[in-house]
């Protein structure tokens, strides 16, 4: 495993009685990215998660946090790791401030500490007010507070902006930024795809616990790298000609859209050839799926 | 992470749980009733209420006797104390339950093992906790029967008196209580571990309890030499029972008299009692590690 690699799995596998949870899972993580690990409801997520914090023993292979094993050193590996699973869960009948000092005390932490994770997610003026009263939005933002109490060089966030309305998602979103630039890696499960699409550089699809794409945003939507053209002549006889051009990739045809491998800044080359070829042309322009896009393709969801 | 912390925060938790509070209320108010019976009991035999002139004896005068060194010094030590051993059990049992299957049920057990994988640590610091908080609510409510005893055997013309030896068996008295209940919370906690909720500690608990004390009560039916009793002194109430008479005794009282099967001619030894109940609440709480250790914590039910 590279030292640059903070998360690692091999061959992760789960299965609650007869459902296979998680299916032979290879992921890594590189240390100081945002990661977004997507996937619809029930795909595996939150087991993976428990996984990684030694929650949940896999059925077999092996999950490595920090380069170390999770199930045979769960303390070196979950030493400097910060976790939020599921919905916030504390205790109900204390305060925000003193659920936050019983995880510092039980970290050896000064209750200082629990101060200032309240500050960073904005939630001093609630402080004092028992847990069981605060908004769902609060619950969660005191849960990111959580994560942040011991400093973690590495957080995992299951779902942080669940039941937030659109500026709550907003604050955390800009929180998860602010804390990826200080540093930290993140490990953002989410299904909100257009959050993920924001903040993460690299993601893994995972769907009935099997990874189904895995890698750069850039590179899995093929950002810069098509041209999208809509043909107002014959498709076909545009497919023919353009198949003839050697710096042109694949082709995949839409009815009457043509989705053609190659640099975006080609895209006048293209115009100009098929007009040559008395091909006219509707619209063209560098192709920029949506993370969304491309996430109900490959999972196959309508 | 070192077992100090985490029992700081267990403390921490505990202490301030409501449900810490209302059971301590409820043991006190239930401690008021039970004393106050035992005060109307023995005042309406002496006639207290109407000058002698009329008394209402509805137990023999040895028994009425006991009753009466309950109100009075030092018999209301070892009353305090068979108070605690029966009605305290229970409260132990809710009090683990609560602290444990919580921890299942609101999900806040995923928050801390996240951080603290080392379960064992994490339960024996929460064992230490519960163990030392029931220490703590045996001392008020020590104070608090030092309180009734004095008020009810003065208005019964004989509060008693308190000689240094009586003041010495407490410390004893108070680690023998502590070791009755300490097998019912081991075995509390790993129903909770395995059942991975609050019902399932509850339920377990105090079924535990009931089938214990069921079991105990057998020993009435059986005969002093008989060689089944060897077998029934390997349960757990018959050796708990060998301690609460034992701090019955310590403060000049005879329980035997009251119950018949509390005699220490036909209860185990001491040294036996004291085996026994740390072999069941090791047992019992390797059980809840074992649970704890082996399946998947879940999340809030």
């Amino acid at each position: 495993m590279s030292t640059d690699t903070i998360i690692q799995t091999e061959h992760l596998t789960r299965r609650y009685d007869k459902r296979l949870a998680v299916d032979d899972l290879s992921l890594e993580v590189e240390r100081g990215e945002v990661f977004g690990f997507l996937g619809p409801n029930g795909a595996g997520k939150t087991t993976t998660i428990a996984m990684l914090l030694g929650l949940v023993r896999p059925d077999s292979g092996r999950a490595f946090v920090r380069s170390h094993d999770v199930q045979q050193e769960p303390e070196a590996a979950l030493a400097s790791v910060g976790a939020m699973i599921e919905a916030p869960a504390f205790y109900p009948y204390l305060s925000g401030r003193d659920n936050l000092r019983v995880l510092a005390r039980a970290a050896n932490l000064p209750d200082r500490t629990a101060d200032a994770a309240l500050a960073i997610v904005e939630l001093e003026q609630r402080a004092g007010d028992r847990f069981r009263t605060y908004s769902q939005g609060m619950k969660q933002r005191l849960a990111i507070a959580a994560t942040l109490l011991a400093d973690p060089e590495l957080i995992l966030l299951d779902e942080p902006t669940n039941g937030l309305d659109p500026a709550g998602t907003v604050e955390i979103r800009e929180l998860i930024s602010a804390l990826a630039r200080g540093g930290r890696t993140i490990f953002l499960c989410s299904h909100i795809l257009h959050e993920v699409e924001q903040v993460c550089r690299r993601v893994a699809i995972l769907k009935e616990g099997r990874i189904l794409a895995q890698g750069a945003v850039d590179d899995l939507l093929h950002r810069g790298q098509r041209v999208r053209v809509r043909v107002a002549g014959d498709p076909a006889r545009a497919y023919d000609i353009l198949r003839q051009v050697d710096w042109i990739g694949a082709i995949e045809r839409r009815d009457d859209v043509l989705l053609i491998d190659a640099p975006g800044e080609r895209a006048p080359d293209i115009n100009a050839l098929l007009a040559r070829n008395d091909v006219p042309v509707a619209e063209i322009r560098a192709d920029d799926p949506s993370l969304e896009a491309f996430f109900l393709e490959v999972t196959g969801q309508p | 992470m070192s077992f100090l912390s985490l029992f700081r925060a267990e403390w921490f938790k505990l202490s301030r749980r409501p449900l810490t509070w209302i059971l301590l209320a409820i043991f006190l108010a239930l401690m008021v009733v039970y004393f106050g019976m035992i005060f109307l009991l023995v005042a309406l035999n002496d006639g207290m209420f109407t000058g002698g002139e009329s008394q209402l004896k509805v137990l023999a005068d040895f028994q009425v006797e006991q009753y009466r060194r309950w109100l009075s010094f030092p018999g209301v030590f070892g009353a305090t104390f068979s108070q605690i051993n029966s009605i305290g059990g229970i409260c132990a049992i809710v009090l683990t339950a609560g602290a444990m299957g919580s921890e299942y049920s609101w999900g806040t057990l995923r928050l801390q093992l996240a951080r603290h994988p080392r379960r064992e640590r994490y339960l024996i610091a929460k064992i230490v906790a519960l163990l030392l908080l029931i220490l703590a609510g045996m001392g008020i409510v020590l104070v608090f029967g030092v309180g009734l005893g004095w008020l009810f055997g003065s208005l019964l013309g004989d509060a008693g008196s308190v000689g240094l030896g009586d003041i010495l068996a407490i410390p004893l008295a108070v680690v023998r209580a502590l070791a009755v209940m300490t097998p019912y919370v081991m075995f509390t906690l790993a129903s909770c571990t395995f059942g991975r909720s609050l019902l399932a500690g509850v339920a377990g608990g105090l079924i535990f309890l009931s089938v214990d004390v069921s079991l105990g009560g057998i020993t009435l039916f059986v005969e002093r030499d008989s060689p089944a009793l060897l077998f029934y002194n390997l349960l757990l109430q018959q050796n708990i029972n060998t301690f609460v008479t034992l701090n019955s005794r310590s403060f000049g009282l005879s329980p035997e008299l009251l119950v018949a099967n509390l005699d220490m001619n036909v209860l185990p030894s001491p040294l036996q009692a004291t085996l026994l109940i740390a072999l069941y609440s090791i047992s019992f709480g390797f059980a809840a590690y074992w649970w704890l250790a082996r399946r998947d914590i879940p999340g809030a039910s």
